[in-house]
């Protein structure tokens, strides 16, 4: 297990590397030059000139790259433009936003994760309700209601339902505020009812493809051998369906959660465009449209570590719940 | 329609200014605004400018009818502002704001309809032309003014507010005082780092109350120029360099108590601020608050809902164009709206060294669907049809139509005029939805005249940058303008001198470099201040009429909502943007 | 049907028949798959025949109707402008009509999304197959470009790598033809889909391959290419098609998703996502601005959708629920 887990970890510290190696070469392709942020309207070429050489900005280097990733560990040092030393872990410093890109980071991830975790907590909870109730009578009313419902909500436009949420509640009703951001600590009501319709967007999708996930995984369960056998013994068949079938069709479906919430952690843009709010997904799409390079390092690495640590994570467990995958 | 485009188009002059115009008090009051609902707004002019009396820049500022202290405003805004060190605010938010913080050596008294009057702020008046000849210029600042800590406000602080401007480091700014003291390299001419205790050539401050400027050039903008937050005093003891940026020293009505970037900026009452020396602002409000984040639409129905905090709010971002066509009509919002023209002026920008042919330039001018395009936008609350390079409210300006088509354009004229020619033509399109929408009205329109028009689409982030070099390869594109000041001064020269040419980053766009031109602008700046304003209207046709370098569009319209409980407010004549010295809470 | 009770239980006998012919049956029983399929196949000809429709239709998708629009560019008259000349109403603005911008919006999204299923599942299956058969350092180093790929922010490297494409192909005088931008945003969903139709094909032929019958073939001496043409390839035929008629619509939403970011199709060329996104600030002003794409979006998507559902159950027979 443990050998299992060190060879993981360190595939997951490679691909980490890779990606901030591609994102920074990118940054050749990028079409904003981010010295001219900095004065947009009174600079003549020679001082812009200047300014990128001495800010170590005059085009992707290795040094520069080097130096980067240096910083993140060890802190490094940037130009009294920049405000001078940076403490590790140092993201750079951003000349569209003025500010250290860690300060911006610090703003955007809480409510990326304010929106993601209580989202997932809804999904799962609805979704497998929902896939587990129907899937118990396959064929009934409550079945095809759940399918229907399931389907409907697996193939609206997320931008669509969040604009119809707010619509509704927001702009008709008036019972919920326009959302925004309150940090927890400083009143959970506000954070609850700035978030909610987002919350209801985000699990609405996601609870509809849990439900059928869910909901195919289970039938198939029940149609295997050792549910046959189960039942053969004469075990009650909400026992054999809760404990014995569940268990076995739970496993995937953590997988599933793991790598969603892994992914979405990273910025679900979509709603968080469609909500105004800034989170890691908006800081991202707005640093590439202003060719802010060390705010995209930042919201890359941070969305691929995520992502990466999250496939640790499920492999790790499926490592330990699923005998066949230990026997590879 | 939204544009982030709007923000940061405020100009500067260019960096070789020949004699600059100066204009002193001598025109013609204007007439008042239209009724909102109208689709067009008759020219307005804007009434005169610089004071002469020295009483109009003592304060206190005239009371406000109807107002009472208290209360707290709120400003609903989706970006946080770009810069609140005054050396470094260039964005119309962050002139609005500095019009709470940061007093500057001369400043404007604004009735909101055109109605200005240029006075000294910090100064006892606009400035003493010393020899005549606006090569140099003095300013005795007034007694009494402090900082929001207490500490004398002299010419020292307000001196080295202008020589930190020279600090690469605080980039931003408008660069005028720079350049017209040490020329177009003035950071590496004179380095502020290095020489911090003391100023840069030309700025002297004989004693605590005199501060003096001196240029090897005439300036008669100078007034002008220094009503920028770029004169505004810094405490040379509490400069912070770039985190200076987050909490300015204010020598306004307002401070700053609290500062949280995307999140909100709080002002309180300045205790230290003296309504006797200030001719331009009140205080009476308790405090402001910029609320950052909500996007244009969800404020505005903040606003309509008018219900709690949002009673005595105003939503920044205007009015969209998709909500446009309900807020306009509704009688409840007719007393809470705000509606102004704006000095940014629009104009599909001709590349006169690639579209050499004076006649295709004329046959777009005839073919151009004005209506169609305001329609495009969402009508006449966001924008206005113009005819004319300098928009309305500019000193000077006068209406004409150099190539009468009607209001939806006229393409059999311009077939007639192209004779038989079917030009093909790149147009130069951001990837924005402002500059799809217009880029696809703009083909479909002037097709209709016989053009053929390709749609080059190009990172609308980048079209700034790329339109304002040299050797762009693009015919036609769309290009804003909103001058720092309402002189023609401003505009003209600056867009259509050919001597000001440069490489990268140019403001004669349309490339044009006509002898007889640029000496026309030299003899209209060499005029005593007093003449120079009616020179620039006749200039304006002139330049349309024999050149035709671009095709004016629309001005830009203001449309404001705000909240039934907060008065004062109005739209600056200046720069378009909603201004607070005049605000005030009802009960 | 009870609870618990076995859907399978049957008594009698019945001809053989292969699986392939199994399917077909069930899928024509399967009444939802009948209906779906048929909106499948209606969408599809409305796209291949859109300049058909144009010509009947009488109005482009590029034409302006200002004058059928009120000062602040709203159409004037019902729900949108709706009206016997339009069927759909007039976009706000523009004025430019709903329902021919549709019909071609449709082509876009099936050809984008018929390209990229295509496309990633293809590369996605011989990846899968590879790396679940060869080695395990094969497996080891194309799990970790899987990994890569999957890591890697598909939205960052959308909005770079788009836009500079057709820098690089075109000149800065040339228009980029919709057929490019076709390309390039097939491309980029190509760069990250076959990573998640790889890992699902390898999971499968892990699964398979370690099935009875697979031993049985090896231990009776089949060669490699045997065992994956005979035995394991047949077994993924069914995982195959179900992953990509549920691509299809994953597809769809995509790019309208990418249209909605403004990345992706650009004018003149009519998009959903495009048009959904302008529309959504019209939500309180002209709402039928908003419903006919989003309407027509979700039930190309939900038939889509449904048509994959009914196919794997008809495909998979363990799976099957009893009647529907």
């Amino acid at each position: 297990m443990i050998r299992f887990l060190l060879a993981r970890s360190a595939r997951a510290a490679l691909t980490l590397v890779a990606v901030s190696m591609v994102t920074y070469a990118m940054f050749f392709l990028l079409p904003q030059d981010p010295v001219s942020a900095m004065c947009p309207k009174n600079c003549n070429a020679e001082r812009l000139d200047r300014v990128r050489h001495d800010l170590d900005l005059d085009g992707p280097t290795v040094d520069g790259y080097l130096g980067y990733m240096k910083g993140i560990f060890v802190g490094r040092e940037l130009d009294s433009a920049q405000g001078g030393y940076c403490e590790a872990p140092c993201l750079g410093y951003s000349y569209v936003n003025n500010e250290p890109v860690s300060r911006t980071i610090g703003r955007a991830l809480p409510v990326t994760i304010s929106i993601v975790i209580p989202a997932a907590a809804l999904w799962l909870a609805f979704g497998l309700g929902l896939g587990l109730t129907s899937a118990w009578r396959p064929g009934s009313a409550l079945d095809r209601a759940a399918v229907a419902v399931s389907l409907a909500g697996a193939s609206l436009p997320l931008y669509f339902v969040g604009g119809l949420l707010l619509l509704i509640f927001t702009y008709r009703l008036g019972v919920v505020p326009v959302p925004h951001y309150t940090p927890l600590w400083r009143s959970p009501v506000d954070w609850a009812s700035g978030l909610v319709l987002a919350w209801l967007a985000l699990a609405f999708l996601f609870a509809a493809i849990y439900a059928r996930l869910s909901r195919s995984q289970m039938l198939e369960t029940m149609s295997e051998d050792f549910i046959r056998t189960a039942r053969a013994k004469g075990l009650p068949p909400r026992q054999v369906y809760g404990r014995h079938a569940l268990r076995a069709a739970i496993t995937p479906l953590i997988t599933v959660l793991g790598l969603d919430i892994g992914a979405a952690l990273g910025g679900t843009v979509i709603t968080e465009v469609t909500f105004g709010l800034r989170g890691m997904g908006r800081t991202a799409v707005d640093a590439v449209h202003t060719g802010d390079l060390p705010t995209i390092m930042a919201t890359v690495l941070i969305a691929a570590a995520f992502i990466v640590i999250a496939n640790v994570v499920v492999d790790a467990t499926y490592h330990l719940i699923d005998p066949r995958a230990r026997a590879q | 329609m939204r544009r982030s485009i709007l923000v940061a188009l405020l100009a500067t002059a260019t960096l070789i200014l020949p004699v600059a115009a100066c204009s002193q008090s001598g025109s013609t009051p204007g007439t008042a605004t239209a009724s909102p609902g109208s689709s067009t707004m008759p020219a307005e002019q804007a009434t005169d400018v610089i004071a002469t009396d020295p009483a109009a820049s003592q304060g206190p500022a005239a009371a406000v009818a109807g107002a009472e202290p208290g209360g707290t405003v709120t400003i609903l805004r989706k970006n946080k502002i770009s810069h609140l060190d005054p050396q470094r605010v260039y964005s119309f938010a962050g002139l609005m704001n500095a019009g709470l913080i940061s007093r500057t050596l001369t400043g404007w008294v604004d009735q909101g309809n055109g109605k200005l009057t240029l006075v000294g702020d910090l100064a006892t008046s606009t400035g003493t032309n010393v020899k005549g000849d606006c090569t140099e210029w003095e300013f005795t600042v007034k007694d009494g003014l402090k900082f929001e800590d207490g500490t004398p406000i002299t010419s020292k602080e307000i001196a080295y507010g202008i020589a930190r401007s020279f600090d690469p480091d605080l980039t931003g700014g408008p660069t005028y005082l720079q350049e017209w003291l040490a020329g177009a390299d003035y950071d590496t001419a004179w380095d502020f780092k290095a020489n911090m205790t003391s100023l840069p050539p030309g700025l002297t401050t004989p004693d605590a109350k005199t501060i003096r400027l001196t240029f090897d050039q005439p300036r008669c903008d100078l007034p002008y120029a220094v009503s920028l937050p770029a004169s505004s005093p810094v405490p040379p003891d509490k400069d912070t360099g770039v985190d200076y940026d987050n909490r300015p020293v204010s020598s306004g009505p307002y401070m700053i108590t609290d500062n949280t970037p995307g999140v909100q900026l709080v002002l309180d009452r300045n205790p230290n601020w003296d309504p006797a020396t200030d001719p331009i602002r009140h205080q009476y409000p308790d405090r402001f608050v910029w609320s950052f984040g909500s996007d244009s639409d969800a404020a505005t129905n903040r606003i309509i809902a008018d219900s709690g905090d949002d009673q005595t709010a105003i939503a920044w971002d205007g009015v969209s164009a998709a909500m446009v066509s309900t807020t306009v009509n509704d009688p409840a919002l007719q007393s809470r709206s705000l509606r102004a023209d704006t000095p940014s002026s629009n104009r599909l920008t001709i590349n006169t060294e690639r579209v050499t042919d004076l006649k295709v330039r004329q046959a777009l001018n005839y073919a151009i669907n004005r209506q169609g395009f305001v329609q495009a936008l969402g009508g006449p609350t966001v924008a206005s049809p113009t005819t004319t390079i300098m928009p309305p409210g500019t000193i000077g300006y006068q209406a004409y139509d150099a190539y009468p088509a009607g209001a939806t354009g006229d393409p059999a004229k311009a077939k007639e005029v192209l004779a038989g020619a079917t030009p093909s033509l790149v147009l130069a399109a951001g990837d924005d939805s402002y500059g799809q929408e217009t880029a696809a009205q703009l083909k479909g329109n002037l097709e209709q005249a016989g053009f053929t028009i390709t749609v080059k689409t190009i990172p609308a982030d980048d079209k700034l940058d790329e339109t304002k070099k040299r050797d762009n390869p693009w015919d036609i594109w769309l290009d804003s303008w909103a001058a720092d000041w309402p002189s023609g001064a401003a505009i003209l020269p600056v867009l259509f001198d050919g001597r000001t040419i440069k490489d990268a980053g140019n403001s004669n766009v349309s490339l044009l470099n006509d002898d007889a031109l640029n000496a026309e602008f030299d003899r209209i700046q060499a005029l005593p201040p007093a003449q120079q304003a009616s020179e620039w209207g006749p200039v304006d046709q002139q330049i349309m009429t024999d050149f035709a370098p671009a095709v004016p569009l629309y001005v830009d319209e203001a449309y404001y909502l705000h909240g039934s409980k907060v008065g004062g407010l109005f739209v600056s004549s200046v720069f378009g943007s909603p201004s607070f010295v005049n605000a005030y809470v009802s009960s | 049907m009870k609870p618990g009770e076995h859907p399978r239980a049957r008594t009698g006998t019945r001809p053989s028949r292969s699986p392939g012919r199994l399917a077909w049956r069930r899928l024509r029983a399967d009444r939802t798959a009948l209906i779906t399929g048929g909106i499948m196949v209606a969408l599809i000809a409305v796209a291949l025949a859109a300049p058909l429709i144009e010509m009947l239709y009488g109005i482009g998708p590029s034409e302006q109707f200002q004058a059928e629009l009120d000062d602040f560019g709203m159409p004037i008259g019902p729900a949108g402008g709706v009206s016997g000349q339009h069927w759909l109403g007039l976009e706000p603005g523009l004025g430019r009509d709903i329902f021919i911008r549709l019909v071609y919006g449709l082509r876009t999204s099936l050809v984008v999304a018929f390209a990229a299923a295509v496309v990633t599942t293809a590369v996605g299956v011989l990846v899968g197959l590879l790396t679940g058969f060869l080695g395990r350092w094969t497996d080891g180093v194309i799990g970790a470009v899987i990994d890569f790929a999957l890591a890697m922010p598909f939205l960052i490297v959308a909005l770079t790598v788009v836009p500079t494409l057709t820098q690089r192909f075109y000149g800065p005088r040339d228009a980029v033809p919709a057929s490019f931008q076709v390309f390039s945003l097939v491309l980029v969903f190509a760069v990250f889909g076959w990573a998640i139709a790889a890992r699902l094909v390898r999971g499968q032929v892990l699964s398979i391959r370690s099935r009875e019958f697979v031993d049985a073939a090896r231990v009776s001496g089949a060669g490699l290419g045997h065992i994956l043409g005979r035995e394991i390839a047949p077994n993924l035929i069914a995982p195959i098609l179900v992953s990509f008629s549920l691509a299809l619509p994953a597809y769809i939403a995509a790019e309208a998703g990418l249209s909605f970011l403004g990345i992706g199709i650009l004018e003149p060329t009519p998009d959903f996502g495009r048009m959904i996104d302008r529309s959504l600030g019209y939500l309180q002003t002209d709402p039928a601005y908003v419903l006919f794409p989003g309407l027509l979006l979700f039930v190309m998507v939900l038939a889509f959708n449904m048509f994959g559902d009914a196919l794997r159950d008809a495909l998979d027979p363990r799976a099957e629920a009893g009647p529907r």
